[in-house]
């Protein structure tokens, strides 16, 4: 008799959706931030200080970034935590998956505390 | 009573007899290019998860003023932060690739009917994939938020 696994498809259920919105949104924002603004890429002053934080002033986009920046850590624990069992750390005792999740679940805390304490 | 066998066969003590694993060095992911493939799919969520804590990072410092957070985006513009972008881009790209790749074969969509094929599935990901980062790109890089 099996009883059914009530953990695992949540924490798969993360996985999937944060690969998702990895996906689908992660690449555009890398070029934005990390290329496009600091290289200036596009003309004027964009994003500097004034305009990112009237940007981030909105509810809406709060939660934007918190889905953005909270999912596909859930995604990386995922994946970081069996590609540590593949390299060899099976069966040595370390509790891999709470290290994994708990840490991409303490950074989704911080992030909702940052992003939500910014007016 | 127990859970599934097959659903968390890493947990050390899960199982009531010793689990024979077949040992594996740790570099088994260079014996050959798939594998590698493998392993750069697997890493590219842990950059993307680097990218993020940077843009959060970011984020945290508009509580700090305009000097803090204008100091920070200026060290963007030093040669190894570019770089460590240029990666983090194609990394980013490659899950992309991979993520929306596998949709058309994991994804059965049915409209009426009509069991649309597997490589329009695909083909529409990449589409909407376009579409939302022009619509991303427009509105973040708009200016036209103050």
């Amino acid at each position: 008799m099996y009883e059914m696994d009530r953990r695992e498809p949540f924490w798969w259920g993360l996985f999937s959706l944060g690969g998702v919105i990895a996906a689908l949104l992660v690449p555009v924002h890398i070029f934005i931030h990390g290329l496009a603004v600091p290289l200036g890429l596009v003309e004027g002053q964009v994003l500097t200080y004034e305009p990112m934080r009237a940007l981030v002033g909105s509810a809406f986009v709060k939660v934007y970034l918190l889905g953005l920046v909270a999912l596909p850590l859930c995604h990386a624990a995922h994946r970081v935590r069996f590609t540590l069992y593949e390299l060899g750390l099976r069966n040595t005792g370390l509790p891999l998956g709470l290290l994994c999740y708990g840490l991409a679940l303490t950074v989704a805390f911080v992030a909702a505390y940052i992003l939500f304490q910014l007016v | 009573m127990n859970s599934h066998p097959e659903s968390r066969p890493y947990e050390p003590g899960y199982y009531k007899y010793k689990l024979h694993v077949p040992s594996r060095p740790p570099t088994w992911w260079l014996r050959n290019f798939k594998y590698f493939l493998f392993m750069m799919r697997e890493i590219s969520s842990a950059i993307i998860g680097l990218f993020l804590l940077l843009f959060l990072y970011e984020i945290f410092l508009l509580s700090r003023g305009p000097e803090a957070h204008g100091g920070f985006q200026e060290s963007l513009r030093s040669p190894g932060f570019v770089l460590f972008y240029v990666i983090a881009f194609i990394f980013a790209l490659y899950h992309s690739i991979t993520w929306f790749g596998a949709v058309g074969r994991i994804q059965v969509v049915r409209v009426g009917g009509w069991k649309v094929p597997p490589a329009l599935v695909t083909a529409s990901a990449f589409v909407g994939w376009i579409v939302v980062s022009a619509i991303i790109g427009f509105y973040f890089l708009g200016g036209d938020h103050v």
